[in-house]
């Protein structure tokens, strides 16, 4: 392999592995907002506070599998109590209530960050095992890299044997397109609702943890990523996890290609893709309903 | 229903209360003033889309970034650009950009819509960013001349001067509040709050809802433009900050603090948000944390805003007098 | 002469089909009813009438215009009115002001944007008399969803007519009530509708026998049989297909 089919295989792969972190925040949003109907503009803020949880743990116990194991959950039971205490009882408010609330739970977490951690920004480093090249077909790429692709490959497996496979997955669905009915079947509709977005919530969270050694922990690491994945549940349609997942490759490659071949306009490309995408079919891609 | 007097003592008061501001307050005050009556038009605006008629929008920064670069580009370009016609130019670039988007938007559903409004929001946000030799960047567009408000001949009134610009924004914003005011109690206004409660019927009773909600989103479009405009005159600076989602997420809030569905619900709310941002600021430097606990508070405990606030305990009061 | 016509009117939804080759006939001046089971397609035909779907096949003629893809708000400027089967009005506007959007319409006042429309008497006074008319000046000030379900249901069927149609389409005007306040809808129903083209949906046979000079069947979708009410009562295919199911 030539040096230029290489240098275009690794940005492509490099492209992959954007746009399964992206996937992995974006599918949990898909839950919450696009399959529940719960409008979170705080489901960024729960992937920034997993980082620094995973930070922190790193700190205390210098075992990445470890911060990899408790940060996501620690979140997402931060999410689960933002879930029964609070957003849980402006859901009848609709969107305008849900959008208030959870700006302002972003705000708290964000300012409680900042007190907490300051606004360095903080180093983690990749596990040794994970360090260095590995050469693939003749071309030398980062290991860790390839290491999200296959955890966020995995989190998306085993959500998606969740979701179509198992009881909890078929009230899932059936409490999406009908909570009345499946309350009236005397199941916990609002229980459902809770763990949905507790698992939401830990996807967001795994990525945050698995992106912190790439990007670096800050606080403004919930802004980009936040926007993408709401783009991404967009223009991918409403509840649509297959939308989801063909957004975020685009927007992963789009970034890292574009990054290559135009620079100044890369971040406008996304906006770009979405605006088109919308103009035709403002529902998106695989979107049925609105 | 207040009576005739009563009404005009209270305009008057009102009045009094804006002219002699500058002079008992002092430079600083003054501009924390008019910086309040930016978020105040602003708001309202944005009240009209989102109280009167149920539309709710994640990107009209871009309105009022739009109408704060046409005035600020206008003026670096231009000459001896007269103040008022710089003012129009943003107020035209504003309408210009929403006489684009309308085609696009007016048949959207609520949610599409606010979705739509924040990924075109957040490409004009980077498209201030990028596109370095327009809208300088980052640094935005800043130090150029703000003319004198004149009339040849006649009178040279010097804008740089504080109190004066006080006087000059004020007057443009009143106006533009009281012809959204006007708008709300017209025919129009009426269509307006219908489409809120029922489009569907609107539709049935021989209105067209997309003429409808497109002359309206030309309205709002154009005056967050003037709120902008006055906004780029009043910093001599606009930056692609002010096109930053937030600053779409600010309006909506203090529309929700101060009242939704109520036209002075968002003045009350944005002067609830200056007087916050001047606290915090002085007392403690996490004005995002207080600012954020009390978003959760009100929309926990009073989701009707201040205004519903006051009706609430209005009816206590009475019934207890009652009884 | 036909007010109201459809040629051949068919309608689908993903295959399943609502309407098949209804031709309908609505003469001027007539109360002309529309009966059938649930599910016959009755206000799917209203749908396609009015304009919320453009149907699948055939045509709809309105005072001899091809009307097949008017949108609603057209329909309603060549002088059809319509009242729904749920209660449509504006919940949270006060009655008089539900009455007065429809009055604002019938007298073309759609952008008006330069003078109060509490100033404009002549609307305030239309819509006072239109109140006073339907027996709702008690409630003249009172939101839509505050009023009890007969003076709301009245204040839906007021609506339509308050556009002053040539030809208003009643979706089950009565849906719901209790006996007392459908007696006083039938009456406001029998009263606002003098002498006005009126094709009126309903499933209380009382009530359509009392109204209707003439009757439509529908029955799957399919015209079932077209005449006066004496005619239809003694119809035995629409006793077996209806009638029957009815007295069970």
């Amino acid at each position: 392999m030539d040096a230029t089919t290489a240098m275009y295989v690794a940005q492509g792969l490099h492209g992959l592995a954007y746009g399964m972190i992206l996937f992995l925040v974006a599918s949990g949003l898909t839950l919450i907002f696009g399959m529940m109907g719960i409008l979170t503009l705080a489901h960024a803020a729960f992937f920034m506070l997993s980082a620094y949880f995973s930070y922190q743990v790193m700190q205390m116990t210098q075992n990445f599998w470890l911060a990899l194991l408790i940060a996501p959950v620690v979140a997402g039971i931060v999410g689960v109590l933002c879930e029964r205490f609070l957003i849980r009882r402006v859901h009848v408010m609709g969107h305008i209530g849900e959008l208030i609330l959870t700006v302002g739970i972003s705000l708290v977490i964000l300012d409680a960050v900042k007190a907490i951690w300051s606004t360095d920004s903080l180093y983690v480093d990749i596990p040794e095992c994970l360090q260095g090249l590995v050469s693939i077909v003749g071309m030398e790429y980062p290991i860790y890299r390839l290491f999200i692709i296959g955890l966020a490959l995995l989190v998306l497996i085993f959500m998606a044997l969740i979701l179509y496979k198992t009881r909890l997955g078929m009230i899932v669905r059936a409490a999406v397109s009908d909570a009345d009915m499946v309350n009236a079947l005397g199941i916990n509709v609002p229980l459902v609702f809770m763990l949905v977005f507790g698992v939401g919530t830990w996807m967001a969270g795994v990525a945050g943890v698995a992106i912190a050694p790439i990007l670096t922990v800050f606080p403004g690491l919930a802004d980009q990523m936040g926007m993408d994945a709401y783009i991404i549940v967009v223009v991918g349609g409403f509840g649509s996890l297959s939308g989801a997942f063909l957004v975020s490759i685009i927007f992963g490659l789009l970034s890292s290609y574009g990054v290559q071949f135009v620079s100044q306009l890369a971040p406008i490309l996304m906006f770009i893709f979405m605006a088109i995408v919308l103009v035709i079919k403002p529902v998106g891609i695989f979107g049925e309903r609105e | 229903m207040m009576n005739k007097t009563t009404k005009w003592i209270l305009w008057s008061v009102l009045l009094v209360f804006l002219i002699i501001y500058p002079l008992v307050f002092g430079i600083y005050y003054t501009n924390v003033f008019v910086t309040f009556a930016i978020a105040a038009l602003y708001a309202v605006a944005i009240q009209m889309l989102l109280g009167f008629t149920g539309f709710l929008s994640f990107g009209h920064a871009m309105y009022f970034g739009v109408g704060a670069y046409g005035t600020a580009i206008a003026l670096v370009h231009i000459k001896g650009l007269p103040l008022i016609v710089s003012v129009l130019f943003g107020f035209a670039s504003a309408l210009l950009l929403a006489l684009v988007m309308a085609p696009l938007v007016v048949r959207l559903s609520v949610t599409a819509f606010a979705m739509i409004h924040m990924a075109f929001g957040m490409l004009a946000y980077t498209l201030a960013l990028k596109l370095r030799n327009i809208t300088g960047g980052e640094d935005g567009i800043g130090a150029f001349p703000i003319p004198p408000l004149r009339i040849p001949g006649v009178f040279s009134i010097d804008m740089t001067d504080p109190t004066n610009f006080y006087y000059f924004a004020m007057v443009i914003l009143g106006v533009s509040i009281w012809i959204l005011w006007f708008v709300t109690k017209t025919p129009f206004g009426c269509l307006m709050v219908g489409i809120r409660d029922n489009a569907n019927r609107i539709d049935y009773l021989g209105f067209k809802l997309p003429q409808t909600k497109a002359v309206l989103y030309l309205l709002v479009g154009g005056f967050a433009g003037i709120a902008g405009s006055i906004f780029a005159l009043f910093q001599n600076l606009i930056s692609a900050m002010e096109l930053y989602i937030m600053h779409s997420f600010i309006q909506i809030m203090q529309i929700m603090v101060g009242g939704i569905g109520s036209f002075f619900g968002p003045i009350l709310g944005a002067g609830v948000f200056a007087v916050l941002e001047e606290l915090t600021s002085r007392y403690t430097q996490r004005v995002e944390l207080v600012i954020g606990l009390i978003l959760i508070l009100v929309i926990m405990y009073f989701p009707t805003g201040l205004i519903g606030m006051y009706h609430h305990f209005k009816t206590r009061f009475f019934t207890r007098q009652a009884d | 002469m036909s007010i109201l016509e459809t040629k051949e009117l068919s309608h689908d939804f993903k295959g399943l089909w609502a309407l098949r080759n209804v031709g309908l006939q609505v003469k001027e001046g007539e109360r002309h009813a529309i009966i059938g089971p649930n599910g016959a397609g009755k206000t799917t035909l209203f749908n396609v009438i009015t304009g919320t779907y453009v149907p699948s096949k055939g045509n709809v003629f309105f005072k001899g215009n091809d009307v097949t893809k008017a949108k609603p708000n057209e329909m309603v400027r060549l002088g059809m009115g319509r009242s729904f089967q749920i209660t449509s009005t504006f919940s949270r506007l006060t009655a008089f002001e539900n009455i007065r959007m429809a009055v604002l319409s019938k007298r073309g006042i759609r952008f008006n944007l330069f003078k109060q429309v509490d100033k404009m008497n002549d609307v305030t006074e239309e819509t006072d008399a239109i109140l006073k008319r339907i027996n709702l000046d008690g409630e003249r000030d009172i939101p839509a969803s505050a009023l009890s379900y007969g003076k709301s249901r009245s204040l839906e069927i007021s609506m339509a007519l308050a556009t002053d149609p040539d030809i208003v389409m009643l979706d089950e005007p009565t849906a719901g009530m209790s006996r007392d306040e459908t007696h006083t809808a039938v009456e406001l129903v029998r009263r606002l509708t003098e002498g006005k083209t009126t094709v009126i949906i309903e499933h209380d046979m009382d009530v359509v026998f009392s109204l209707a000079d003439r009757i439509t069947v529908l029955h799957h979708g399919e015209i079932l049989a077209v005449g006066t009410p004496g005619e239809i009562e003694k119809n035995q295919e629409v006793k077996d297909a209806y009638l029957g199911e009815m007295e069970v």
